[in-house]
């Protein structure tokens, strides 16, 4: 079982005296989908491309099932804020990107493709051009040309963040069909409180001023929409609203008001 | 072509909230459009041409007239000047400008990518280019006469230095105008530093390597003449020095505007490949 582990983890940018972060350890196994939520500076992006392979940690270790990771791998495929797709090509094109790279004949790829792209409900849209699409379209490209690297592991960078609230929701539960479909293990960094909660089965709460870990919550509402109750449901549940509730605490908490 | 439309279009929108909100009496004012004032000034500047022709305010050695101009025009276009025809001369000042435009693309394509890529690249080539970049042609022509001798290695060569710097450093702001996000992308996707180059860096900066050869081609023809100075039997350039050699100053005066309208019509067909080539710039 493909485990990604973050063992006191320290980062540190040049020129700036204090460490973003400062001896963070997160541990994602597959069939975790793991959230970093935290206020603005807490070092949640770099903790995600620390996992990428993107930037290197001042101090600590990272592990896939004990192998230190050095570089970027499709093993661990990225999807970034700004979506980050390639203009000049076409939707199909931009989710066959990673079976380019690895030389998959054109015929397969174009199979594959249009597989996953039916994957993130964008069937028949293959041959459309990047920007003659939405906010939402593209960032579900984004995220059918990561699972086309066939990744153990799926980093999401606040991929939902400039979204609109109602294709925010949405998406949402796409994530959790192509969670449930694929079993990768998810490590996601969110701003939305609300989001980790929908999402998450743990949540790890970072703070500032070096960013680090503060405290982890275990839950278990995406489970409960995988089973079948329906969105909506949950988030009228009492237990939801208390544990936002705790959840919105644990982040301002030592926050000065 | 773009430059008056985007003149249009704000002028328009004024138009649109002037009626809405604040009626003005002077509206008529707003929309007039920048092409109009442009070929006004074309008209007026031939006008004041043809007249001080006709009026023999100027010697025709100095200024001939309009339309001696264009009687000589036709007269080069079929029956040559210096043994050539005016297309002859053509043809062979495209080919200079176009050849050299290939092998400043060859090299230096290759060279901006090494100085936005790597910072070796940048160390060795960045101070060259600088070198290079404000040595005026007419500098460096003897001693690429002395080098490669009089032929037509020599006049492409004179011309591909001039198109350098700018095809290079266009190549060079492209590749360092590519945003980390996408390279960090693919590198995740598994991309190997040259599948980084080959399928994002490149494409990332082909709006910057475009703009670089049209900005090539515009110093390509004013480096022409320059080039045809030396042992040259065809030419827009070694047209005109001929001519200005025996005082034709109608040749002269319409070989200018001949190679003003090459320019142009050259410049208007690089926009349109621009379109077609990269229809996602400006875009994103």
């Amino acid at each position: 079982m493909p485990r990604l582990v973050l063992d006191q983890v320290s980062v540190c940018y040049d020129g700036q005296a204090r460490p973003a972060v400062e001896r963070a350890s997160i541990d994602v196994a597959s069939g975790d989908f793991v959230v970093l939520v935290g206020r603005s500076g807490c070092g949640k992006t770099s903790l995600l491309n620390v996992a990428a392979g993107l930037v290197k940690p001042a101090g600590g270790s990272v592990t896939v099932d004990g192998t230190p990771i050095i570089a970027p791998d499709a093993d661990r495929a990225v999807v970034f804020q700004n979506d980050a797709l390639f203009p000049w090509l076409t939707a199909r094109e931009n989710v066959a990107f990673a079976l380019r790279l690895r030389g998959v004949r054109p015929s397969e790829r174009e199979r594959r493709a249009d597989a996953l792209l039916a994957l993130v409900k964008l069937e028949g849209s293959g041959e459309r051009r990047i920007w003659e699409l939405s906010g939402g379209m593209r960032q579900r490209v984004g995220l059918a040309r990561a699972l086309a690297a066939e990744p153990q592991f799926l980093l999401l960078d606040e991929p939902l963040g400039a979204l609109d609230a109602l294709t925010r929701e949405r998406m949402q539960t796409t994530l959790l069909d192509i969670w449930k479909a694929s079993r990768v293990a998810v490590l996601m960094v969110t701003h939305g409180i609300e989001e980790a909660l929908v999402l998450g089965t743990r949540i790890v709460v970072l703070a500032p001023g070096p960013g680090r870990v503060v405290r982890t919550f275990e839950t278990g509402f995406s489970r409960r929409y995988l089973a079948g109750e329906p969105l909506r449901d949950i988030k009228a549940d009492p237990a939801f609203a208390a544990a936002r509730g705790e959840l919105t605490d644990a982040i301002f908490e030592g926050e000065a008001a | 072509m773009t430059i008056s439309s985007y003149a249009e279009r704000p002028s328009r929108k004024l138009d649109e909230t002037d009626t809405v909100s604040v009626p003005r009496p002077s509206r008529k004012r707003a929309t007039i459009s920048a092409r109009f004032v442009s070929a006004l000034t074309i008209l007026s500047v031939l006008g004041v041409w043809a007249l001080s022709a006709l009026l023999q305010l100027v010697s025709p050695v100095f200024l001939p007239s309009p339309a001696a101009v264009w009687s000589k025009f036709m007269a080069v276009a079929s029956d040559g000047f210096v043994d050539a025809t005016l297309l002859q001369h053509i043809a062979a000042s495209l080919w200079r400008v176009f050849a050299a435009l290939v092998a400043a693309v060859l090299v230096g394509v290759p060279v901006g990518l090494a100085i936005g890529i790597s910072t070796v690249g940048r160390g060795i080539f960045d101070p060259l280019l600088e070198f290079l970049r404000p040595i005026p042609p007419l500098a460096y022509l003897p001693l690429v006469i002395i080098w490669f001798g009089i032929g037509e290695p020599s006049k492409i060569l004179v011309i591909a230095i001039a198109m350098l710097a700018p095809v290079a450093l266009s190549t060079a702001s492209g590749v360092r105008g590519v945003s980390q996000e996408r390279i960090n992308a693919a590198r995740s996707l598994g991309a190997t530093r040259g599948q980084v180059v080959r399928y994002v860096i490149l494409p990332s900066a082909l709006p910057s390597i475009l703009t670089g050869q049209r900005i090539a081609l515009g110093v390509g023809w004013s480096t022409l003449v320059a080039a045809e100075l030396v042992a040259a039997t065809r030419g827009l350039g070694f047209m005109i020095q001929s001519a200005a050699q025996f005082l034709v100053t109608d040749v002269v005066v319409m070989g200018i505007l001949v190679i003003a309208a090459i320019a142009f019509v050259l410049e208007f067909a690089i926009r349109r490949i621009e379109r077609a080539l990269v229809p996602w710039a400006g875009r994103e």
